[in-house]
């Protein structure tokens, strides 16, 4: 029977053929995908900044002093705010309560305020954080602060109404819940991916990082368009170069793709909501700009940045002066210029803000030339490897029937690893491949292992100590060939129990010793480790045995 | 051959004064660097914060050392076709300032940013991460032989071929990247691999404790011969071809890890054959007197 057909018998050497086979076939099917540091890009790395704390303040003390009153009286689900005389109209709009009732009597005035506790605590953290603040937690009741808060400057915030966080590790958390980095991450997706970048790769690391990658964008770019999300604010000229307030972004209700009008220009068509139109319509004719729009053009802002500013156009301004717009464009100019302008306009329009602040921790980018050359450098150096391994191979067994089977078993297992990564779309980075060149080192000598087992098995040091490794490891192919090897196929069994026993604890050792490497520096040697770890366990598992039968039979048969 | 003779003549521990020596002299140069600088180790950038930029070296070093005056540049090294800078931490307009600058300068720009805060939380994950990758291993150790002093000296060779690499990073300036702490996790695995095969043999076969010895060192030898012949090539990839191929760069990455692994890997040869070695026929070969002293 020839060597191919009593090989095939054998399901290990099955395994491990169709193991190689559906790895080619997935290679070729999916093809392999590069990391962004091979492929060109750039990347961030963002810091959620934000904490849930628990607090301890009273409500009426809030209100007492943001409405300096008198006198604070708690009803069923209202609260009455005594003022000694007048209150401006827009307080209580100004402190997050609006749809309050004011009533003027002689020198005193009465604000009854539709609000539970939770919502004026709320209330008073965004205002003086300027930031949002959800509540996550009842029974304590929690709150998420989602911007750079310690326990200390909590405090301290706290401190005029008489409030603190109470003792205790439980009471001040860092970092965000879960769901806001999820609703953090949708929002980049979902921003990234309308701004038709390819390729995006948005992470989450340790529930308080994200990790953006950009394919194809210089990083400064990138941290423009990302790394600067923040709020977004209407606002109007009035006298001279003042400007008011007059809407935040949650009153546009929603945004059109930019359109390109007959003559090349360029706009973003938004809608906003009924009461924003109101606000809008009111605003614009108290500032006089229905009147001359030049003199008062409205302006839009991101984190206090001036993303667009234009005075109203004549018709929208005749428009305005009898009854609220809802529907508005923001036209941007003309051209490719005006085409990239609408386009990032439209982003932010879109997306005002990320729900939580974020801090760029770390950036960079690659260029795709630079990345192309170190693919290079990498495939070179895997070659390098994969002959000078094979020559020690050769220096050491001095035997081609050993020697091609070792090799081509390591550039299997190499096969194997590209097919997996292949099939799970993941992305071969740097380090990843420096990881398949070291797993080229370290299975080989576990092949070694096996095959040194089952050569000189039975025999002991003593006959062989006083010569040198060389010249033993000479004699030993010559034993190879000369049919000396496996015996009987009992002690060959033997052998390769113990010799696996071997691999197993060393192939073990190195995986451990690899799984920290997954979770470290956010992600960067992530690819690194599994491949590590994949490779032993391929190796362990498939490779190994059927190279075990393979050179056991080898052996034999010569 | 030399190794072989001492391996198997001379007593165990006399020659085990050289590895306690080894390891002194390793303890001692990263002792001497901690009080220096307040890490067994050298720091590089991605531990201590700043931004790393690589340009084509299209003009002289002081030309863009000129250029980039405005900003805190530490350090400007040419590596192959393209010139390696590194700057100080500096502010968030600062650094996007320098972003465009560099990319409306040259095309094919590199950079990396490291802020405080991603520094620190590697530090931290470093503290935390390598004794968890050590105590694993040990724990698979134990698992595999059972056998408490066994697994003890393959742990112990394993923890001195760490402390030699990482001394041995002082000794060449190579400094604690992410590189080169991939490289240690890895040696922490690789390491006893050789350790595994030694022990299992003069557990398992017949004959005296120095013939099985030598007759592990044979596969043993030639397990790190070709480890050492892949990370050689890589070592030659990352940190020669580019002075012989003028359009390649150095790859800082590749080129640290490779140098900590070959270390490593050298540190392995002599912790294998003459530490975890002569450890074993130490207690292989004491036994019968152990258990005779206790009856008395």
């Amino acid at each position: 029977m020839s060597l191919a057909s009593e090989l095939f018998k054998d399901r290990r050497v099955v395994l491990y053929v169709a193991a190689v086979a559906l790895a080619i076939i997935f290679i070729g099917f999916f093809g392999l995908k590069f990391g962004l540091d091979l492929e060109g890009g750039s990347y961030l790395q963002l810091q959620l900044q934000g904490a849930v704390a628990q607090v301890d303040v009273s409500p009426e003390e809030i209100l007492k002093v943001q409405f300096n009153a008198t006198a604070v009286e708690k009803h069923a689900d209202s609260y009455v705010v005594t003022v000694a005389g007048q209150v401006p109209a827009t307080l209580p709009d100004d402190l997050g309560y609006s749809g309050a009732k004011m009533v003027e009597r002689e020198n005193t005035t009465k604000v009854t305020i539709v609000a539970s506790p939770e919502t004026v605590i709320t209330n008073y953290l965004k205002k003086s954080l300027d930031a949002d603040v959800k509540i996550v937690g009842v029974a304590p009741v929690q709150y998420e602060i989602r911007t750079n808060v310690t326990r200390d400057s909590l405090n301290l915030l706290l401190a005029p109404v008489g409030g603190r966080v109470p003792q205790g590790q439980d009471a001040f958390v860092e970092g965000v819940t879960p769901d806001t980095v999820d609703e953090t991450k949708k929002v980049l997706d979902s921003k990234l991916n309308r701004l038709g970048l390819q390729d995006i790769k948005v992470r989450i690391v340790d529930n308080k990082f994200i990790l953006i990658d950009l394919a194809g964008m210089d990083v400064a770019t990138a941290q423009d368009v990302v790394g600067k999300p923040g709020k977004f604010e209407i606002r109007i000229q009035t006298e001279d170069n003042q400007s008011v307030h007059v809407l935040y972004g949650d009153a546009v209700e929603s945004v059109d793709i930019p359109q390109g009008d007959r003559n090349g220009g360029w706009g973003v068509p938004f809608v906003l909501s009924e009461e924003g139109a109101k606000i809008f319509q009111k605003a614009a004719i108290d500032a006089g700009a229905t009147k001359n729009p030049d003199a008062h053009p409205i302006s839009m802002y991101l984190d206090k940045d001036e993303i667009f500013s234009a005075p109203l156009a004549a018709e929208l301004a005749g428009s305005l002066e009898k009854a609220p717009v809802r529907n508005m464009e923001a036209r941007v100019g003309a051209g490719d210029a005006g085409s990239q302008k609408a386009k990032e306009l439209y982003i932010h329009l879109r997306e005002g803000a990320l729900p939580v602040n974020v801090l760029v921790v770390g950036s960079g980018q690659v260029s795709a030339a630079l990345g192309k050359q170190f693919k290079i450098q990498m495939v070179i150096a895997g070659i390098i490897a994969l002959l000078a391994v094979a020559f020690m191979i050769f220096y050491r067994y001095r035997e081609p029937r050993i020697v091609l089977p070792m090799v081509t078993t390591s550039f299997s297992e190499v096969v194997m690893m590209l097919g997996i990564w292949a099939l799970a779309g993941w992305r071969l980075d740097l380090a990843s491949l420096a990881g398949i060149i070291t797993v080229i080192g370290t299975g080989v000598d576990q092949l070694v292992i096996i095959t040194d087992e089952l050569m000189r098995g039975g025999e002991t040091a003593s006959s062989t100590a006083e010569r040198s490794i060389k010249e033993r490891a000479a004699a030993a192919a010559e034993k190879a060939g000369a049919k000396v090897a496996p015996a009987s196929s009992k002690v060959y069994l033997n052998r390769l129990s113990r010799a696996f026993t071997i691999i197993l604890g060393a192939a073990a050792t190195t995986a451990v010793a690899m799984l920290p490497l997954l979770y470290m520096g956010f992600g960067a040697l992530t690819g690194f480790a599994l491949i590590i770890i994949l490779g032993v366990i391929l190796g362990v598992a498939i490779a190994r045995p059927a190279y075990g039968r393979i050179i056991g039979y080898i052996l034999a048969e010569s | 051959m030399e190794l072989e003779d001492i391996v198997s003549k001379y007593p165990p521990r006399q020659i085990m004064l050289i590895p306690i020596a080894i390891i002194a002299i390793a303890l001692i140069s990263l002792g001497v660097t901690y009080l220096g600088t307040g890490s067994p180790v050298h720091l590089g950038i991605e531990f201590t914060g700043g931004t790393l930029v690589t340009v084509p070296a299209t003009e002289s070093e002081d030309a863009v050392a000129a250029e980039f005056a405005g900003y805190p540049l530490s350090d400007i090294r040419n590596v192959g076709s393209r010139y390696m800078l590194q700057f100080g931490p500096m502010s968030d307009a600062d650094y996007a300032q320098l972003a465009k600058q560099i990319n409306s300068k040259y095309d094919n720009a590199e950079i990396r940013y490291m802020g405080p805060i991603y520094s620190q939380e590697l530090q931290a994950q470093a503290i935390k991460y390598l004794p968890i990758s050590f105590l694993l291993m040990a724990i698979v150790v134990f698992l595999v032989f059972r056998e408490p002093i066994v697994s003890l000296l393959v742990v112990i060779s394993a923890l001195a071929d760490i402390l030699t690499a990482a001394a041995s990073m002082n000794l060449t300036g190579v400094q604690l990247s992410l590189g080169t702490v991939a490289a240690l996790l890895m040696l922490i695995g690789y390491s006893v691999d050789t350790d595994i095969l030694l022990s299992m043999r003069v557990l398992k076969r017949k004959g005296t404790v120095e013939e099985k010895i030598i007759g592990a060192m044979g596969t043993g030898f030639m397990m790190t011969g070709t480890t050492i012949a892949a990370v050689f090539s890589l070592i030659v990839v990352s940190n020669f071809l580019y002075l012989i191929i003028p359009s390649f760069t150095r790859m800082d990455v590749i080129a640290d890890m490779s140098t900590v692994l070959i270390f490593g890997l050298a540190a392995d040869i002599f912790n294998t054959w003459i530490t975890n070695a002569q450890g074993l026929r130490w207690y292989m070969n004491r036994p019968k007197k152990a258990v005779r002293g206790q009856r008395r």
